[in-house]
C-alpha cells in the first residue's frame, strides 16, 4: 500500500476532485429544489468516479478501475435516474419548504464543520506531502455536509441525498488514504447502497401515500 | 468446524425458504423455528470446539470465530429460536384475523430469516469491513419488519430507523476506514489488513492518533445500532412499532451485534491506547445512555417503548461495565448480554400475546392480567423482576459482577451512581407492569385470539423457555459457559 504524493499528477487530480466534490456539496446544501439536489449528487458520483478512475491508474489497479466504472453507473446514472423518475416526478416534488434552519445559516455552519474537518484531520494524522493530506480533511467535510444536509432537511427525500452524500465523502477517504477496502468488501457495500435506496424509496412513496407530504415535521405522532 | 460456522448463519434461512416456496404463516414459521433451532445447535457445538481450542480461521480472514463470537452466536441463535417460536401463534393469529395480508406474511418470514442470517453471519466476520456490510444488510432487512404494518406509523418509525441506523453505520464505516488507516505503516496486503485478528495481533505498531479517531467513530457509528444515547433515537419507535417477535429480535439480538462490534474495536483500541481513553469514551455513552433510559422510563404509555427505553438503559450497562474493565467487568458485561437478551425476548413476546388480546400497546388499557391470562400475565410479572434485577434471576448475578467490578477499580461514584439509577428504573418499570398484571380483569375477559389451545399453548413455549434459561443463569452458572465467559473476556484485556 504505498502512498501518493501531492504533487504527482495523480495526486493534483484527486486534489482537484475532491474540492470539487466539496463544492457539489455545498452547492447542495445552497439548493432548495429537489430536482437540482438529484443532479449535484448525480454530478458530484460522476467526479467521484473520475477520482477513482485517477487512482486506478496509480495504483495500476484492476479492483479501483472496477470501482470506477460501478461508481459511474449506479451512483452517476442509476441512483439519480430512478431518483428523478421515482421520487421527484411522479410526486411531484419542486421545492423543499422543510428546512429548520435558512439557507445562509446552513451554509455557515457547513463552513464551520468544513473548518473542523480540517482541525481533526490534518495535525499529525497524516503525513504531510501525500496525496492523503490533501484529500482526506475534504473527504471528512464532505461527510460532515452530508450529515448537516439530513440534519437541517426535514424532507425525506432530502435526507435520502444527505445519506448519499455522506457515503460519497466516506468512498473518497477510502480510495486516497487505504488506495482500497477489499474488493468483496466495496462491493458488498455498493450492494447495501443499493438495496438500501431501494428501501428507502419503498418507504418514502408508502409515507407519501399516507401523509400526502412526506415530510418529516409531519412525522410528529411518535414522540418521547 | 468450518461447516458449523456456515450451518450456524445459513439455516435460519429455511423460514424464507418456506414462505417463498408459498407456505402459510403456520408452516413458515415451524420451518422458521426448526431453523433457528438447528441454528442453535450448530452454535452450540462451534461454541463447544471452540472453548479451549484455536480460533476458526479462514477465506483470507473473512471468516472468523473465537469463543467470543461463539457466545454471541449461541445469544443472537437462542434469541432467534425464542422469536421464531413466538413467531408462530402470533403471526398465525394476525393472518386468521385479518390485519396481516398473504404478502405481509410472505414479507416478514422472508426477512426475519434474512435478518437472523445476516446478523449470525456478521458474528462470524474476520474482516471489519465485511462486518459493516453484514450489518449495514442487516439493518436493511429489519427496517422491512418495523415497516411491515403499512399504516403511517410504522412506516414513520421504519424510516427514522432506516436512514438514523444507515447513516450511523456509514460513521462506522468511517471509522474502520481510520483503523484500516492506522495499520498502513505495517502495509499489510489489503485482505488481510482489515482483519481484527491480525490488527490485535499487530496492536503495537498502529499509529495512534488515528486509531484513536477511529475507535471513537466506530463506537459512535456501531452505538447508534446498540442504542446508545445520544443516538438512541430510532430505538423505541422501531420496538413500538414492529411486530411482537420482531420486537424481540431487535432488541435482544439486533442491540448485541452492535456491542459485538463495540468490543472487536475496544480491543484493538485497549491494545494500543491502554485502558483511560477508550474507557472514558464507553463510561460517557453508557451513563447517557442509562439516564436517559432511566427517566424515559418513568413516563407510562405505551408498554412496548417502556421495554425499548429499558434496552437503552441496560446498553449503557453494558457499555459502563466495559468501561470498568478487568476481567470482572468484562464477565459481567458479556453474563449481561445474554441473561438481558432472554429477558427481554420474554418480555416483548408476552407483550404480543398482550396486545393480540387486549388490542391495544397503552399499558394505560391494560390490567388484570395476572386473573385473565395467567400464563403470559406470570411471565410478564417475572421477566418484569427480571429484567430489573431481582433475585433469582441472571440479570441479578450479572449487574452484581458489575457493580463489583465498579468498586473494584477504585472511585465508588460510578458503581453508586449506577446502582442510584438502577432504582430509578426499578421503580418506573415495575411501577407501569404491576398495574397491568394485577386488579381485575376487564368485563368481558377478552377472548382467545388463537385457533385452538394447540396455538395458545405454543404461544407460551418461548416464555416458558426463556425464562427457565434466565432462572438457571441465576442460580448457577454452568462451567462449560463459565469457561467460555473467562475465555471471551480474556480476548477484550
Amino acid at each position: 500500500m504505498q502512498s501518493l504524493s501531492a504533487s504527482s499528477t495523480a495526486g493534483v487530480l484527486l486534489d482537484l476532485s475532491g474540492a470539487a466534490i466539496l463544492l457539489l456539496a455545498f452547492a447542495c446544501l445552497a439548493s432548495k429544489l429537489f430536482n437540482r439536489y438529484v443532479a449535484y449528487y448525480g454530478a458530484q458520483s460522476v467526479v467521484l468516479a473520475f477520482a477513482a478512475g485517477t487512482s486506478a491508474v496509480a495504483f495500476h489497479s484492476l479492483e479501483l478501475w472496477i470501482l470506477a466504472v460501478l461508481t459511474l453507473l449506479i451512483k452517476g446514472l442509476a441512483i439519480p435516474f430512478a431518483a428523478r423518475r421515482v421520487l421527484v416526478r411522479r410526486l411531484a416534488l419542486k421545492r423543499d419548504a422543510a428546512m429548520s434552519t435558512g439557507l445562509s445559516t446552513s451554509l455557515l455552519a457547513g463552513g464551520a464543520l468544513t473548518a473542523f474537518a480540517y482541525l481533526v484531520t490534518r495535525p499529525a494524522l497524516l503525513p504531510h506531502g501525500t496525496a492523503a493530506a490533501a484529500v482526506v480533511p475534504l473527504s471528512t467535510a464532505v461527510i460532515l455536509l452530508g450529515a448537516l444536509a439530513m440534519v437541517v432537511r426535514r424532507h425525506t427525500v432530502a435526507q435520502l441525498i444527505g445519506w448519499l452524500i455522506v457515503e460519497n465523502g466516506v468512498f473518497l477517504g477510502a480510495i486516497t488514504l487505504v488506495a482500497t477496502f477489499p474488493f468483496i468488501v466495496e462491493a458488498g457495500i455498493f450492494l447495501d447502497i443499493v438495496a438500501g435506496v431501494l428501501i428507502m424509496v419503498v418507504f418514502v412513496s408508502g409515507l407519501t401515500r399516507q401523509l400526502a407530504e412526506a415530510s418529516a415535521t409531519e412525522l410528529r405522532e411518535l414522540r418521547g | 468446524m468450518t461447516a458449523l460456522a456456515i450451518l450456524t448463519a445459513l439455516a435460519p434461512l429455511a423460514g424464507p425458504a418456506a414462505a417463498l416456496v408459498g407456505a402459510r404463516a403456520r408452516a413458515s414459521a415451524v420451518a422458521q423455528a426448526a431453523g433457528a433451532a438447528v441454528a442453535l445447535g450448530a452454535a452450540i457445538a462451534l461454541l463447544t470446539e471452540l472453548t479451549g481450542g484455536r480460533p476458526l480461521q479462514g477465506w483470507d480472514g473473512f471468516l472468523y470465530a473465537d469463543s467470543l463470537s461463539g457466545f454471541f452466536l449461541l445469544t443472537v441463535a437462542g434469541v432467534t429460536l425464542l422469536a421464531a417460536l413466538g413467531s408462530v401463534s402470533y403471526i398465525a393469529a394476525q393472518e386468521d384475523s385479518g390485519e396481516l395480508g398473504p404478502f405481509q406474511v410472505k414479507l416478514y418470514f422472508t426477512f426475519f430469516g434474512l435478518f437472523a442470517a445476516l446478523m449470525l453471519a456478521s458474528l462470524e466476520a474476520g474482516n471489519l469491513g465485511l462486518l459493516f456490510v453484514l450489518v449495514e444488510g442487516s439493518t436493511l432487512a429489519s427496517a422491512a419488519l418495523v415497516g411491515l404494518e403499512g399504516h403511517a406509523r410504522s412506516l414513520e418509525a421504519a424510516w427514522k430507523y432506516v436512514i438514523i441506523s444507515s447513516l450511523g453505520v456509514t460513521i462506522a464505516l468511517a471509522g474502520t476506514l481510520f483503523v484500516f488507516y492506522s495499520a498502513s505503516a505495517l502495509h499489510p496486503a489489503s485482505n488481510l489488513g482489515l482483519t481484527w485478528p491480525y490488527l490485535l495481533a499487530h496492536a503495537t505498531a498502529l499509529a495512534p492518533q488515528s486509531l484513536r479517531l477511529g475507535f471513537l467513530l466506530a463506537v459512535v457509528g456501531y452505538g447508534t445500532k446498540v442504542g446508545l444515547a445520544p443516538m438512541h433515537t430510532w430505538l423505541p419507535d422501531a420496538h413500538a412499532e414492529a411486530p411482537s417477535p420482531a420486537s424481540a429480535m431487535l432488541s435482544a439480538a439486533l442491540l448485541n451485534v452492535g456491542m459485538y462490534a463495540i468490543i472487536r474495536f475496544l480491543a484493538i483500541a485497549h491494545a494500543r491506547l491502554g485502558g483511560t481513553y477508550p474507557r472514558a469514551v464507553l463510561l460517557s455513552f453508557g451513563f447517557a445512555s442509562i439516564v436517559i433510559g432511566a427517566l424515559f422510563m418513568v413516563r407510562k404509555g405505551n408498554f412496548k417503548r417502556l421495554f425499548a427505553y429499558s434496552s437503552v438503559e441496560h446498553m449503557g450497562i453494558i457499555a459502563v461495565a466495559l468501561g470498568f474493565g478487568g476481567v470482572l467487568g468484562l464477565y459481567g458485561a458479556l453474563l449481561q448480554v445474554l441473561s438481558h437478551a432472554l429477558a427481554k425476548s420474554v418480555l416483548f413476546l408476552a407483550s404480543g400475546d398482550v396486545s393480540l388480546r387486549y388490542k391495544t400497546r397503552e399499558a394505560a388499557g391494560v390490567s388484570g392480567l395476572l386473573a385473565a391470562v395467567p400464563v403470559t400475565g406470570g411471565a410478564l410479572l417475572l421477566a418484569t423482576f427480571a429484567v430489573l434485577g431481582s433475585p433469582p434471576f441472571g440479570v441479578f448475578l450479572s449487574e452484581l459482577t458489575i457493580i463489583r467490578a465498579g468498586f473494584a477499580r477504585g472511585s465508588p461514584i460510578f458503581p453508586l451512581l449506577l446502582l442510584a439509577l438502577l432504582g430509578v428504573a426499578f421503580f418506573a418499570f415495575a411501577r407501569t407492569i404491576t398495574a397491568t398484571v394485577t386488579g381485575g380483569p376487564p368485563d368481558p375477559v377478552p377472548a382467545s385470539p388463537y385457533r385452538d389451545r394447540a396455538a395458545a399453548a405454543v404461544s407460551a413455549a418461548p416464555l416458558i423457555l426463556g425464562l427457565a434459561a434466565l432462572l438457571v443463569l441465576g442460580l448457577w452458572i454452568p462451567a462449560g459457559l463459565d469457561a467460555v465467559l473467562r475465555q471471551s473476556a480474556a480476548v477484550i484485556g
